[in-house]
This record gives C-alpha cells, sequence and structure tokens, in this order.
C-alpha cells in the first residue's frame, strides 16, 4: 500500500493549530478520528503514538516528522498529514524544529502495508526541495496536488 | 513440442489483487499442466531504509521483520490452501531481501515462464510510480508477465475448475 492510495483530504491539516508536540500528536489522532471510521480509540491510539516517540523520537532531519504507532485502536492503516509552518520543537535528529508531520498508525495485522507506506515517507524525506515545497503548500488541496504531481 | 508454459509464479504480499492473480494462477497452472509456485518476500530492504533514515529503531526493526515473516507464512499457507482445493499443487516459497530483487531472482533460479501479478493501484504519482517495487519487477523480469484483472470473471472460472 503506497502513500499515495493512503492519502485523503479530510485528514490533512494545513496549518496546524498546536504549538508543541504532544499537541501536534494529539491534533493529528483527533483529525484521524473525527475525519474517518478506522479509528475506534483516539486515546488509545494518541498513547501507542506517544509510546513510540518516548523511545525515540521520530523528528528526522529537514523538518519532516513521521510520528507511528501499531495498535488495534485503528483499522486497516491509516495516515493523517499536518503542517506547521513556524515549525515545532519535536526532538529532530538534526535539533532543529519540525514543519511537515506524517502521522501513521496501522492495526496489528497489517505489517505489510505499514512498512510500505513508511518507506514511500523515507524516500520522500530524502528530498529536500520536495519538503519545502510541502511545507509552502496553502492548503489541503495544494499539498495532495504537490504530492501527486511528483 | 516444447510446452509454452511450464512453470507459473504469483507473487503474495496480502493484498486482495495478489489473491486474485493466485486464483487466475490456479486456472491457468490447471488449464496448461503447468506447474505452480508462490512466493512472498519479507521485505527487509524496506526495514533497512527505515532504520537508516531514523524512522525505526532497531527494535522497531526486528519485531516487523518477525510479524512480516508470520504473514509471508500465512499468505503461502492459503495459496497452498487454494490449490489444495481444486487439486493444483503449490510450492510455497519464503525469501527476505528487496520485492523487485526478490521476484527477479526466483523467476531465474526457478526457471520460471510466467509470472501472474495482481492489478496495479489506479491512482500513483510519479515518484510512486519509479519507486514502485512490483512496477520494477514487471519491467525486468526474465519472464512473460500476467496481470490478473476482471475479478468476477476469475473469481467464475476458479470456481468452475
Amino acid at each position: 500500500m503506497s502513500l499515495i492510495e493512503l492519502i485523503d483530504k479530510r485528514t490533512v491539516k494545513v496549518p496546524l493549530e498546536a504549538r508543541d508536540k504532544q499537541g501536534v500528536l494529539r491534533e493529528l489522532v483527533n483529525l484521524l478520528a473525527s475525519a474517518t471510521d478506522k479509528v475506534s480509540d483516539p486515546e488509545a491510539l494518541y498513547r501507542a503514538v506517544l509510546d513510540r516517540e518516548a523511545l525515540g523520537s521520530t523528528g528526522l532531519s529537514e523538518g519532516i516528522a513521521v510520528p507511528h504507532g501499531k495498535t488495534n485502536a485503528v483499522r486497516n492503516v491509516c495516515l493523517a498529514i499536518g503542517v506547521a509552518p513556524e515549525g515545532i520543537a519535536f526532538d529532530a535528529t538534526d535539533g532543529k524544529p519540525s514543519r511537515l508531520f506524517f502521522l501513521i498508525a496501522a492495526s496489528a495485522d497489517k505489517a505489510g502495508p505499514h512498512i510500505a507506506a513508511l518507506a514511500d515517507i523515507a524516500r520522500l524525506a530524502q528530498s529536500g526541495a520536495l519538503i519545502k515545497a510541502l511545507v509552502r503548500a496553502r492548503d489541503a488541496s495544494e499539498l495532495i496536488a504537490i504530492l501527486q504531481g511528483d | 513440442m516444447t510446452k509454452p508454459v511450464e512453470r507459473i509464479m504469483v507473487y503474495l504480499d496480502g493484498s486482495e489483487g495478489s489473491i486474485l492473480a493466485m486464483r487466475l494462477a490456479v486456472v491457468l497452472a490447471d488449464f496448461m499442466g503447468a506447474e505452480l509456485y508462490a512466493l512472498s518476500i519479507v521485505n527487509t530492504r524496506a526495514l533497512s531504509d527505515l532504520v537508516q533514515s531514523h524512522i525505526f529503531l532497531e527494535a522497531e526493526r526486528e519485531e516487523y521483520r518477525k510479524e512480516l515473516f508470520d504473514d509471508g507464512a500465512r499468505y503461502l499457507n492459503h495459496a497452498v490452501e487454494m490449490g489444495r482445493k481444486k487439486n493444483i499443487f503449490v510450492k510455497g516459497v519464503n525469501v527476505s531481501g528487496s520485492i523487485a530483487m526478490g521476484i527477479k531472482e526466483k523467476v531465474d533460479e526457478l526457471g520460471i515462464d510466467l509470472l501472474v501479478m495482481g492489478p496495479p493501484p489506479r491512482i500513483r504519482s510519479r515518484r510512486d510510480a519509479l519507486f514502485d517495487e512490483l512496477e520494477s519487477a514487471m519491467r525486468t523480469v526474465d519472464c512473460s508477465v500476467f496481470i490478473a484483472r476482471n475479478e468476477e470473471r476469475i473469481e467464475k472460472l476458479y470456481r468452475e475448475l
């Protein structure tokens, strides 16, 4: 399952309202829970993502962060994307603020699609120009168009 | 005269498309009198990429590797059972590595004449198309490739077998 297949305009938020790490995770989880029927227990999903972050930040270089979690509180694989143009302190590997967030959650029996989607993001993260273009997107439609057109 | 197709292989990833491809392959194996292989690949290449990019921790790599292996074994068991129901012997093969390379290597190693695959997703980006492992396999394997389409017809063929 590729990243493109998971993108849903309802679960893309530009810009995010949150101003700190926990707030971003909460906002993205709530977005998934309110816009789709894939999340049966938002609190359990938030906990799963937070527990993973406690083991090591998923904030990468170039301002991208990929919080993720495996929990049966979600059905199949789901993705929320958020942009914080001002940047959020996310304990990233390069110490810089994170601006582009891909939150991916999958149920325990969906390891294959989960890995495939994360691998797509890993490839995307190698393109600094693409990340900058995504961060500059004015709204969800523009962000999706950039991802699909790339 | 040499049989046009002696060995068929299906790549299984648990998707509906790959299950459809498996059903078609069972039908084709019966019709052509061909041997049938089902291939599952633990995508350790993707796991390594995720660790290198710092998305995954080492512990996650190992956890997911085991899960992918178990998933693969389950897909193969399902494929063997699909064949057994129609009196077709299916040989399951479970390997690790990259998807595209794994398919290509097994086609060569087993002397596969026909690779049967599920339909690719319809919505794609240029980046996706470039990096899609199945498309890469389809472009580079040294055998004919059959794409399973028309679910209704394939289900009917499989049922009637």
